[in-house]
């Protein structure tokens, strides 16, 4: 049973951002996880302050000199039928559009799909465990089989996101209004590992809103792609997947970014293996060799050794898939 | 003790009074075996429909039930002081509360548990129950009592559960009762004449029912009338239980379910919350209603047993079974529920020399219940997979191996002749349909996607109940009233029913009011599980409609002075053969305006005197396994059924789609998950971690083909069961496909992504055989 809380839309996202800042006090956007949570006893709140109608959160547009922002209240599925996310950013759609079931997809949010909290099952379930300040972990002795094999300490988890792998693969940025004011950081920096604070998954603060995405312009010959591995063939979370992101010339990558989801607490970005193939064209051997620096730092619990053939696999085939596009 | 019955109920069913003269199967059919669509789609779809979990009666409370959060442990204090102060709340019940302490769970040696027992074996035992006035308030109220709980060591591991130290789930260890032990021929004997020998260990995993509608009850007083809606498969069952635990007779015992949001076993039986509701109501002087929520359903309303199957089978090279060797070790949970898997070893192919040998464990874990064919795709899992090894090795297809091992007699039963069986049409048809042999010789891929195909065959063991009346009565407009005390499940049984009355009487299907599954208004009918529901009830509610056909017939004989071997009645009118021609609409008749209605009473024939009755598969998949990533998809499917005549072809055929999504969900998705090392708490009771299959898990490219033996001795309609045999060999087919596929046998499902990784990086490195 959800339990009782006050409900709060306020007009202006600086309203908004004044009744965050009171503790006790939780914002509610596109509300698909939050009110699980609520119902689940993963979270408490006492006030719910809804941004949900604050219209300029909202909606996909590209500015002057090329590149495209992205309010946070934009749905999934908007993100994942824009055409011109699907041509010019096409690991952000498919991101999206792997994510979650339809349902959830028209009504989840972007920053809310970058923010969520993590889906290990001690942590959503009947346990009391260090992220929910317990004493421990429980997946460190027990089940793990979808936990993280790099990054971990103290806690295990691995980031839920299909978004935001891909974002980080493309160099998106994100603006945060809180009550110091507005700033803007790369995505890449805005997540917050365990062995930092297993208590956060993300810089955000009390009072603190995730505004807006920003894209760069998309430059010429560039591809990317994200590809996600899954237990059942929808409403499932990675397995393990990857976000690539690659400027060819004549054949030859110029330069790589590699992110991959469902191995770490954060979505995980893999610069040795970025190196492996750049200056290099894409071939059996370069894929080879970078997929195997995906897992080189990898240390799996007892029972996900398989995440290290998986990311080979995974990361090989869309390597490959990308040379072939 | 448990005994070596050939029925999962453990009972040889017993039978009603069959009526003079014995109808025979239909030659020729207007409405029955049509496509037809539900009589109650529209209720259905529009949401007019009042399920158990809609229904709202004035006065009515909300009931919440407080368990154990632990896998064992003994509740030494319940203090429900500030519950009962809390605001709503109209009644709480504990094990102490007077009236409360009713026995549960019976053992060889009388019951086991008791409703608020509190000695709680697993997590989500019953400790106390609250009623107030909104779901909410009850749900606070639950939570606010405090329990002092002392936590004991437990087990959930049904393999640690047998070692001598393993902590006992109750007195006595952990074992339920002796080993039953099958024994026919000599298996030593047959192994020596083989010339292929094979053994191996296949696992199944714990599987949770979770129908969409979870569990629900509504109990209503009146004086020491008890009055329940509840959502179950079956009321009669419900009624007995509920009237044996209250100590009421069963005329004081009223219990309905309209429609109804899916069972698959879970909701054949009483459940604890039924009784509560009625305790609570009784306490409160108001109408109770519990809900179970999502997560409750996978904790305490039964599950499918794992089991640990090993399975030695000897072939001759000209394909002759030898021996069949099957030991199983198994777990119903923390209280006596059968997980024995041994009937298709028994039955479903020709071999002198069998032996069986099954254990049960207690563990600290939900309570078993029958689920979808029980025990049997677990054995399908092990000996169709080593069906498809036997006929590797001595170099047969598959499909050829199993068609020329086929009984015409039912083994277990000491050789009883079935009254048909259609396997060896579902093999060879299917494989035709299928393109069997074409996909089977395509030369294997290298590249990471690797294609294959495989098949199963399977039967179902049991014949059902042959008890069940239906009453049918026809009003003076020559309208209709279908009465049965069968529930509907979700499988279009008002439908059927309802056809098979349009068949007898002419009457088209919206001109026919069915009343059921209500032990106040309806005759018995056994509960809608096991695949009994057509074949127990469709002949009966035949004989009725005869019933009045024929005494209409006889008044309109009267009335039109002819003799009534010239009359027939055709599209709601009496016609005369001879001349002269004449045709009297049914309500023109006088006697009928007079006599206002017509009454047919049927009753279920006995089954074929020394014959066995039982439906038939072979089911056919193909999947792409990308050996990169360990993903398994499902690509083709094709369902070849003998399940007698299908009376409705459109239910028959999502029946048979329904089956393969479980079997699908029990290959490659599907198992309970307990924190065993450190808890015994379940991890993945949800439906998210817990993953049924979804539209993107199942095939576009599915098939169902009806093998139709055209079966005259099974009973009245020619139908045999098809609910079981749909799921049967599903999971099996898609094993053996995978094999076909990449070479790595699949020993323990489900197949999931990470196990196939396992499996074939172990073939990379020249484990795997």
């Amino acid at each position: 049973m959800i339990p009782w809380f006050t409900y709060s839309r306020p007009n202006s996202l600086k309203d908004a951002v004044k009744q965050l800042s009171v503790p006790g006090t939780r914002l509610h956007a596109g509300g698909t996880d939050l009110l699980g949570c609520l119902r689940d006893g993963v979270v408490a709140a006492d006030k719910l302050v809804s941004i949900s109608h604050l219209a300029e959160l909202r909606g996909i547009t590209r500015t002057g000199n090329g590149s495209v922002r992205i309010g946070a209240l934009t749905t999934l599925t908007e993100i994942a039928e824009h055409p011109y996310i699907m041509e010019h950013y096409a690991a952000l759609s498919e991101g999206a559009s792997s994510a979650a079931s339809p349902q959830l997809r028209n009504q989840g949010t972007i920053g809310g799909n970058i923010s969520q909290r993590p889906r290990c099952w001690y942590f959503r379930g009947d346990f009391h465990c260090l992220r929910k300040g317990g004493e421990a972990c429980y997946a460190v002795a027990g089940e793990n089989q979808f936990h993280c094999i790099v990054g971990g300490q103290s806690c295990f988890i691995v980031h839920p996101s299909d978004t935001a792998p891909a974002l980080i693969a493309l160099e998106a940025r994100v603006r945060i209004t809180g009550p110091q004011g507005t700033r803007t950081l790369p995505l890449e920096s805005f997540f917050v590992g365990p062995q930092k604070d297993f208590t956060r998954e993300n810089v955000l603060d009390a009072g603190d809103i995730l505004t807006e995405i920003l894209l760069p312009a998309p430059a010429a010959n560039h591809r990317s792609s994200y590809r996600k591995v899954r237990a059942r063939g929808a409403w499932d979370f990675a397995l393990a997947g990857v976000a690539l992101s690659v400027r060819f010339s004549n054949g030859i990558v110029q330069l790589a970014r590699i992110v991959l989801s469902g191995v770490a607490p954060v979505p995980w970005r893999v610069r040795e293996a970025e190196k492996i193939v750049t200056g290099k064209e894409i071939d059996d051997e370069t894929a080879s060799q970078a997929a195997a620096a995906c897992v080189k730092d990898a240390v799996p619990l007892a029972k996900n050794e398989y995440k290290l053939h998986l990311v080979r696999g995974v990361v090989e085939e869309a390597l490959l898939a990308m040379k072939q596009a | 003790m448990r005994t070596d019955s050939v029925n999962y109920m453990g009972e040889s069913p017993p039978e009603t009074q069959g009526q003079a003269g014995t109808l025979t199967p239909w030659e020729e059919t207007t409405v029955v075996g049509k496509p037809l669509p539900r009589v109650d789609a529209y209720e259905r779809v529009s949401g007019s429909a009042v399920y158990t979990q809609d229904i709202v009666l004035p006065g009515m409370l909300y009931g919440a039930i407080l368990r154990c959060p632990h896998a064992h442990a003994k509740v030494k204090h319940v203090d429900t002081g500030k519950a009962a102060k809390m605001p709503g709340v109209h009644g709480i019940i504990t094990d102490s509360t007077p009236g409360a302490n009713i026995p549960w769970y019976h053992g060889a040696k009388g019951a086991m548990s008791r409703l608020f027992d509190p000695h709680c074996r697993h997590e989500g035992e019953e400790v106390a129950a609250v009623a107030a006035e909104s779901p909410h308030q009850a749900w606070d109220a639950a939570k606010a009592i405090t329990v002092e709980y002392e936590r004991l060591p437990f087990v959930t591991d049904i393999e640690d559960a047998m070692n001598s130290g393993a902590p006992p789930v109750h007195e006595g260890g952990n074992r339920d009762g002796d080993s039953s032990v099958y024994q026919r021929g000599d298996t030593a004997k047959g192994f020596a004449e083989a010339d292929v020998v094979l053994e191996e260990t296949y696992r199944t995993s714990f599987e949770i029912h979770t129908p969409m509608e979870t569990h629900a009850s509504v109990a209503q007083w009146d004086g020491n009338r008890l009055t329940v809606w509840d959502s179950t498969q079956g009321v009669f069952a419900v009624q007995s239980s509920l009237a044996e635990s209250l100590g009421l007779p069963l005329s004081s015992v009223r219990v309905a379910c309209h429609y109804m949001g899916g069972g698959f076993g879970s909701k054949l039986d009483l459940s604890k919350h039924t009784v509560i509701a009625a305790l609570l109501a009784r306490m409160a002087a108001r109408p109770v209603k519990v809900t179970l929520t999502r997560e409750e359903s996978f904790l305490c309303v039964g599950n499918r047993p794992a089991n640990i199957i090993k399975l030695k089978a000897g072939v001759k090279k000209d394909g002759t079974l030898t021996a069949l060797e099957l030991t199983n070790l198994g777990s119903g949970g923390a209280y006596p529920a059968s997980s024995s898997v041994g009937y298709l070893v028994r039955d479903l192919y020709l071999c002198p020399n069998v032996h069986v040998d099954e254990t049960n464990v207690f563990i600290n874990a939900g309570t078993a219940r029958a689920m979808r064919a029980p025990g049997f795709p677990q054995c399908a899992w092990a000996l169709e997979q080593t069906m498809d090894a036997l006929a590797e090795k001595i170099g047969v297809d598959p499909v050829e191996f199993r068609v020329n091992i086929i009984p015409t007699v039912s083994q277990v039963r000491n050789n009883m002749p079935f009254t048909s069986t259609g396997l060896k049409r579902c093999l060879l048809e299917g494989a035709k349909a299928f393109r069997w042999k074409e996909a089977r010789e395509r030369p294997r891929q290298d590249g990471p996607i690797r294609r294959g195909v495989g098949v199963a065959a399977g039967m179902w063991g049991w014949e059902g109940e042959t008890v069940s009346t239906a009453i049918v009565k026809l009003f003076a407009d020559g309208s209709v009233n279908l009465n049965i005390g069968a529930s509907d499940i979700g499988t279009g049984t008002k439908t059927v029913m309802a056809m098979v009355v349009a068949e007898e009487l002419g009457v088209p299907l919206e001109k026919i009011q069915i009343e059921y599954a209500d032990t106040g208004t309806t005759s018995y009918a056994p509960g809608s599980g096991g695949s009994q529901t057509v074949v127990a009830n469709a002949p009966a509610v035949r004989k009725g409609a005869v019933e009045v056909r024929n005494q209409l017939l006889e008044l309109a004989a009267d009335e039109l002075k002819r003799p009534v071997g010239e009359l027939v009645l055709k599209d709601g009118a009496i016609q005369t053969t001879a001349e002269p021609i004449k045709k009297v609409p049914i309500s023109d008749l006088q006697i009928l305006q007079r006599r206002q209605m017509i009454v047919g009473v049927g009753y279920r024939d006995r089954g074929p005197e020394g014959k066995v009755a039982l439906p038939f598969v072979a089911q056919f998949a193909e999947v792409e396994v990308n050996i990169r990533t360990g993903e398994t998809k499902v690509v083709r499917f094709l369902a070849a059924h003998d399940s007698g005549r299908a009376l409705n072809s459109l239910t028959f055929e999502n029946q048979v789609f329904g089956g393969i999504a479980m079997g699908i969900g029990f290959a490659t998705t599907e198992q309970r998950i307990l924190d065993s090392r450190q808890t015994g708490k379940m991890v993945n009771a949800n439906w998210h971690d817990y993953k049924i299959p979804t539209a993107m898990d199942v095939p576009v490219d599915q098939t169902c083909i009806s093998i139709d033996p055209h079966d005259k001795e099974c009973n009245n309609t020619g139908a045999k069961g098809l609910g079981e045999p749909a799921t049967i060999p599903a999971a099996a087919a898609i094993a053996n496909a995978v094999y076909h596929a990449t070479g790595v046998r699949l020993k323990q499902a489900p197949i999931t992504p990470m196990q196939m990784l396992s499996l074939l990086a172990q073939q990379q490195e020249g484990g795997n055989r």
